[in-house]
């Protein structure tokens, strides 16, 4: 079984231009202040969640194993 | 003799290229989705509007040189128009010319260089290119800022992440000048730009090979493992190494003009600059990018038909949105006119924002912050040697052709 994801979005850092929610939309959406907020964790499988991390242009979010609290990224 | 009564729809007027925010302001708060018959386009101006176009990229295409069937505007020298199909044909193999799937595993393979993690690791190198050619511009008490500074640093930059000897600087700066002409409105534009898109071509091409057979950590090694996979054929490795080079390089240019200017013209924030330049040049560079934009307004073509306030956005029409008056939209921004190097928050759109948000927005971020950094820790004061500013005559890029300071 996967292990469980913690995903924290620094809000002082999101612009909220989306690049997280465009390539895993069932785990990261749009706030009402135009930032990104997680829904699901486990909404898409590990790989696309870190993915999605790498992918945001501010470096805006750290992933982190929720049991061991191993940082995974950055 | 009469003159003529000014076009309020020629995008290339003096006026509108030497103020894009009144004019495009003008427009924002009158009709904000406006069709201009001259340049055949919809003209979009809000913030809540460019953030819904970019967000939608399946009803907005970015393949616009592709599907455009349009002739060049403005015109062009009669007879360049086989220069044009030949430049249409290189651009169009863009990354940025592409929708998904195919820019996704594009942007995909060149992903990981630029991200943010991986450009801070470029900051030591830019601060010291920013110190040796303020070094260099020091003894003389002024400089022009674009030439002695916002020119050659995102060269330099940009040169060495290509992995190419110093020696060839100046020919890939001459290059990339060439470059400049996309979207400018000069007639004679396509026959420059073709100068700069051979030279490259004939300069990257033997790289490319090298690096096929020897790759190191360069992008052009990035580009060609990638074409070894599959993701990019010869012709894209060559026109994206091209890309790096254009893209990179007016836009820093723009960036750190623009934003010397903003902060001569405001004492005040330049005064709260100089107390904390460590501190203050992050969000001082965010500033600087919302204010007075590199890239005045991009590009996208109509997939299918759109409604949008009450008009009909047709399928093959073009859209140009501009992020210069959507970061003025007072819908968006509190106070937008005015210049605020702690404004918080400042979710600006000058680096776009979906899919396609500017790939080398943390480069272009580390380059700003290092330059008005050492500037504001090198000088007690900037003063403009001229009040008469130009402006190149681009629809696109907010670009200054000369910025003369001096200091005491």
């Amino acid at each position: 079984m996967a292990r469980e994801l913690r995903i924290a979005v620094d809000h002082d850092l999101c612009m909220g231009n989306g690049q997280c929610v465009f390539l895993a939309p069932e785990v990261f959406r749009h706030n009402a202040n135009r930032q990104s907020e997680v829904i699901d964790p486990a909404g898409a499988p590990e790989e696309g969640v870190l993915k999605a991390a790498g992918f945001c242009p501010t470096g805006a979010i750290s992933v982190s194993d929720a049991q061991t609290g191993e940082l995974l990224f950055p | 003799m009469a003159t003529l009564a000014a076009d309020p729809e020629d995008l290339f007027a003096p006026e509108v290229i030497a103020d894009p925010y009144a004019y495009f302001g003008r427009l924002r708060e009158t009709d904000p989705m406006h069709w201009n018959p001259r340049a055949e386009m919809w003209i979009v101006t809000r913030y809540e509007d460019l953030v819904w176009l970019v967000r939608h990229h399946e009803l907005f295409s970015s393949a616009v040189i592709k599907t455009d069937r349009r002739p060049p505007h403005p015109p062009i020298d009669a007879e360049d128009g086989p220069l044009f199909d030949r430049v249409k044909e290189f651009r169009s193999d863009q990354l940025v010319e592409h929708d998904r799937p195919g820019h996704l595993s594009m942007r995909s393979a060149v992903h990981g260089y630029f991200t943010p993690q991986a450009m801070e690791g470029w900051r030591p190198f830019v601060r010291a290119a920013v110190a040796e050619l303020l070094d260099e511009a020091a003894p003389h008490g002024r400089m022009d800022v674009l030439e002695a500074l916002a020119a050659p640093l995102p060269v330099r930059v940009i040169t060495q992440m290509m992995g190419v000897p110093e020696e060839d600087r100046e020919h890939l700066r001459h290059l990339a000048d060439r470059l400049l002409y996309i979207n400018r409105g000069e007639p004679n534009r396509m026959k420059l730009l073709m100068e700069g898109i051979e030279g490259m071509i004939d300069y990257v091409s033997p790289k490319v090979d090298e690096r096929a057979a020897t790759p190191s950590d360069d992008f052009i090694s990035v580009l060609a493992s990638a074409e070894k996979e599959g993701v990019f054929t010869r012709h894209q490795v060559l026109v994206n190494t091209a890309l790096l080079l254009f893209a990179g390089h007016e836009t820093t240019m723009n960036l750190i003009c623009n934003g010397t200017l903003a902060l001569i013209r405001h004492p005040d924030q330049w005064e709260r600059l100089r107390a904390d330049p460590a501190g203050a040049a992050r969000t001082a560079t965010e500033e600087c990018l919302r204010y007075d934009p590199p890239v005045k307004s991009t590009q996208r073509i109509a997939a299918q038909d759109v409604e949008r306030h009450g008009k009909t956005i047709r399928q093959g029409d073009r859209i140009r949105w501009i992020m210069a008056a959507a970061n003025r939209d007072p819908r968006a921004f509190d106070d937008p006119d005015r210049f605020d190097i702690r404004r918080k928050p400042n979710p600006h759109v000058s680096f776009g924002a979906g899919i396609h948000y500017c790939l080398g927005a943390s480069l272009a971020r580390i380059e700003g912050q290092e330059v008005f950094r050492a500037l504001a820790e090198r000088f007690e004061s900037l003063r403009l040697e001229t009040e008469e500013l130009e402006y190149a005559p681009s629809i696109q890029f907010r670009s200054l052709t000369a910025l003369p300071v001096a200091w005491s």
